[in-house]
């Protein structure tokens, strides 16, 4: 699973640096950290085109977020049927499996080529693939009141076919008085915030898509991507008459690709692994929507806790899953405005979180300077697209904290992903312009500019690297079918 | 015979004729109840009422038009662009029972009132005009023979009163492009120029 996702401070890819000395060993999970996107299954099962869902994809309109919060049950699919003598409903399945495929195929070009791993003399700058992610889907009705966006990602990073983005849910609706509705249900995923209703929250959020070859910054909180799929989460939700939506769960950490050294088995979790988290990290969300004429307006908070234990093991270390753990605490706020014309489609969004962290395991071991420090990062983006067909996205990006040279430490030799400052602050902008042939094709040209790397604009690194010299420009050929 | 005649008797023989009340069940009703509040709210309001002009006011539509689309969208014989994208596919899987207790959920919620949307005042008097009495120069009827002296429907046609006015553009240019099974609309929709569409739109949006 690759990262489809930021190549900048959000890229699930580099937050691991982060939490490789926070959270020693959360890096190969995060490497799979990707988007959940907009899918041809939903369209083969609902008979419905891409824009009843989607402003332009994977972007949801009202009537998405609908679809998703009554758990992708919508069909047009005939059905293979099992009933009961008193006509209790035991079997609703599509005869048709709606299964689709995704391609992403891209180039990079780096402002500034990274040395090479040797020490001597630099790496190739352009990089080719081919394909990028590969990715199948089974998106859609599994039950009557059961449904699953279930994704498998082949990625060119990991070079292997891995489980990617999941959303397992029920779903049913209520009718109150006055043709209310309350749509209800739970949600088992594997990564806070893919279950979310709004292209606010990390996993639906700008970009949609990302170069993974790229120079990615070293921070970001543990509700952004950090834990995509190496936990597991139960929520429930309630959506009151399409506005008022409610949210509460709790996730606990489900590692892929773990054995245990003792049993040989894919479990119990002990100190080999790493970043576990504690019990269960509780999570919560709550949002408005307001839909006039044309326009859709919606403003939320969101947050979830995180206790983990660092874990990983060594012969003469032992990190017990036991003791003082670290705390990652996120509260968010999001906002969402989207304006739907016949030709005209504009979305502003934006979205701040900020992380309070108590570094209890790490302060302990050293792997940080401080025991409390703080992260926040903003995103403000603007969307426009003409007919569907051609549009382009802004985005500025900031993450900003505290000052922890354990946490963002300086390397001895050149190494493009540390601070020489001990600084987290990156900040930049994106912008893409897209145009789709066809509304399940589409051809991306992206430009990331860094203003600040990992504290600083000239020299982060301490070796002569500057924040612009991880500029990157990215095309990319996206195809869903 | 004159083809302004021609065209009101050609309207009124494409019109559905079913003026019989639907024979809808209480668990069909229920049943109804839960599709319109929790799938088709979210296009068209859970009463029927939209917000977005994209889609059309349902409340007190006629129960046998809602009949006639439905079943229209389900053998896709009705193929207009926002019918492609979106309602063929919602009313493929409706039953007969299911397509009589959505019509009669919308029939029997409150009538939508255009007044004090805004709208052209000037292009809503002579849109009243066409409607009341049509354009004889042009061959075209008026519009409440079959829709009603207040648009508020008939056994010919559809209600109008209230209708998005965007909604109630795009279709008359489905009438004329034929993506909508109705030749004798598509004969009106033909005669009358792009002003005069407006002009209707603006007053029907504004009943």
């Amino acid at each position: 699973m690759v990262d489809v996702n930021f190549s900048m401070g959000q890229g699930a890819a580099v937050r691991s640096t982060v939490r490789g000395l926070v959270l020693p060993a959360l890096a190969g999970a995060l490497l799979f950290s990707t988007q959940s996107f907009a899918v041809p299954s939903f369209a083969r099962q609902t008979g419905m085109s891409c824009e009843a869902c989607h402003t332009v994809y994977p972007e949801l309109t009202h009537f998405g977020r609908m679809f998703k919060a009554n758990g992708y049950l919508l069909t047009s699919l005939p059905q293979v049927r099992g009933e009961t003598t008193t006509k209790e409903e035991r079997l609703s399945l599509n005869q048709i499996p709606p299964l689709s495929m995704m391609v992403q195929i891209s180039d990079t070009q780096l402002s500034r080529s990274v040395p090479d791993s040797s020490g001597v003399g630099i790496a190739q700058n352009g990089s080719v693939a081919f394909p990028q992610q590969i990715s199948l889907f089974y998106a859609g009705k599994i039950a009557p009141h059961l449904g699953v966006f279930g994704q498998l990602t082949y990625g060119n990073d990991s070079g292997t076919l891995q489980i990617d983005n999941t959303d397992i849910r029920f779903a049913d609706v209520l009718v109150l008085p006055e043709a209310r509705s309350l749509i209800y249900g739970l949600s088992l995923n594997n990564n806070p915030t893919v279950q979310d209703l709004w292209n606010t929250t990390p996993a639906f959020g700008f970009p949609y898509a990302a170069s993974n070859a790229t120079v990615s910054p070293l921070a970001a909180t543990a509700i952004d991507g950090t834990f995509g799929q190496s936990v597991a989460g139960l929520s429930a939700y309630a959506f009151w008459n399409e506005s008022l939506y409610a949210e509460v769960g709790v996730y606990r950490s489900a590692l892929q690709g773990y054995a245990n050294p003792v049993t040989g088995a894919a479990g119990p979790l002990d100190g080999s692994a790493t970043n576990v988290v504690s019990g269960v990290a509780p999570y919560w969300r709550a949002a408005y929507e307001y839909n006039w004429d044309r326009h859709s307006l919606e403003v939320g908070v969101y947050g979830a806790t995180f206790k983990v234990f660092p874990g990983g093991s060594t012969a003469d270390k032992p990190a017990p899953l036991q003791g003082a753990t670290n705390r990652f605490q996120d509260v968010a706020e999001d906002v969402q405005y989207q304006f739907l014309g016949e030709s005209h489609i504009f979305t502003a969004a934006a979205t701040r979180i900020h992380e309070s962290q108590s570094l209890d395991a790490s302060f302990l071991n050293g792997a940080s300077a401080n025991p409390r420090d703080e992260l926040t990062t903003f995103r403000l983006t603007g969307t426009y697209y003409y007919q569907r067909t051609i549009g382009g996205t802004a985005m500025y990006f900031s993450t900003t904290g505290s000052e922890d040279a354990g946490l963002y430490a300086a390397g001895s030799a050149p190494g493009v992903v540390t601070s020489v400052n001990g600084r987290p602050d990156t900040k930049g902008w994106i912008t893409e312009l897209d145009y789709l042939p066809w509304l399940n094709v589409k051809l991306q040209l992206q430009y990331t500019k860094y203003t600040k790397f990992n504290g600083g604009g000239n020299n982060y690194d301490g070796f002569g690297r500057n924040a612009s010299d991880n500029n990157s420009l990215y095309i990319l050929g996206w195809l869903a079918y | 015979m004159n083809r302004f005649i021609i065209l009101v008797i050609s309207a009124l023989g494409s019109a559905p004729m079913l003026s019989q009340a639907i024979d809808v069940d209480a668990a069909a009703q229920t049943s109804a109840a839960r599709i319109a509040v929790g799938t088709c709210a979210g296009c068209h309001g859970a009463s029927g009422v939209s917000t977005m002009p994209k889609f059309p006011v349902l409340a007190a539509q006629r129960s046998t038009y809602l009949v006639d689309q439905l079943k229209a969208f389900k053998s896709k014989t009705r193929g207009d662009p926002d019918a492609l994208a979106f309602m063929q596919g919602i009313a493929a899987s409706l039953d007969d029972a299911q397509i009589a207790g959505l019509a009669q959920y919308y029939s029997s919620q409150h009538a939508h009132s255009g007044a004090g949307v805004a709208v052209d005042s000037a292009a809503a008097t002579r849109g009243r005009e066409i409607y009341e009495n049509g354009i004889e120069s042009q061959n075209v009827p008026g519009c409440s023979s079959c829709h009603g002296s207040k648009a508020e429907g008939k056994v010919e046609g559809p209600r109008l009163a209230g209708q998005h006015s965007q909604y109630f553009f795009s279709q008359m240019t489905s009438y004329r492009l034929s993506l909508r099974d109705a030749a004798a609309m598509h004969e009106i929709a033909v005669a009358l120029k792009p002003s005069d569409i407006e002009d209707l739109a603006a007053y029907i949006g504004s009943r």
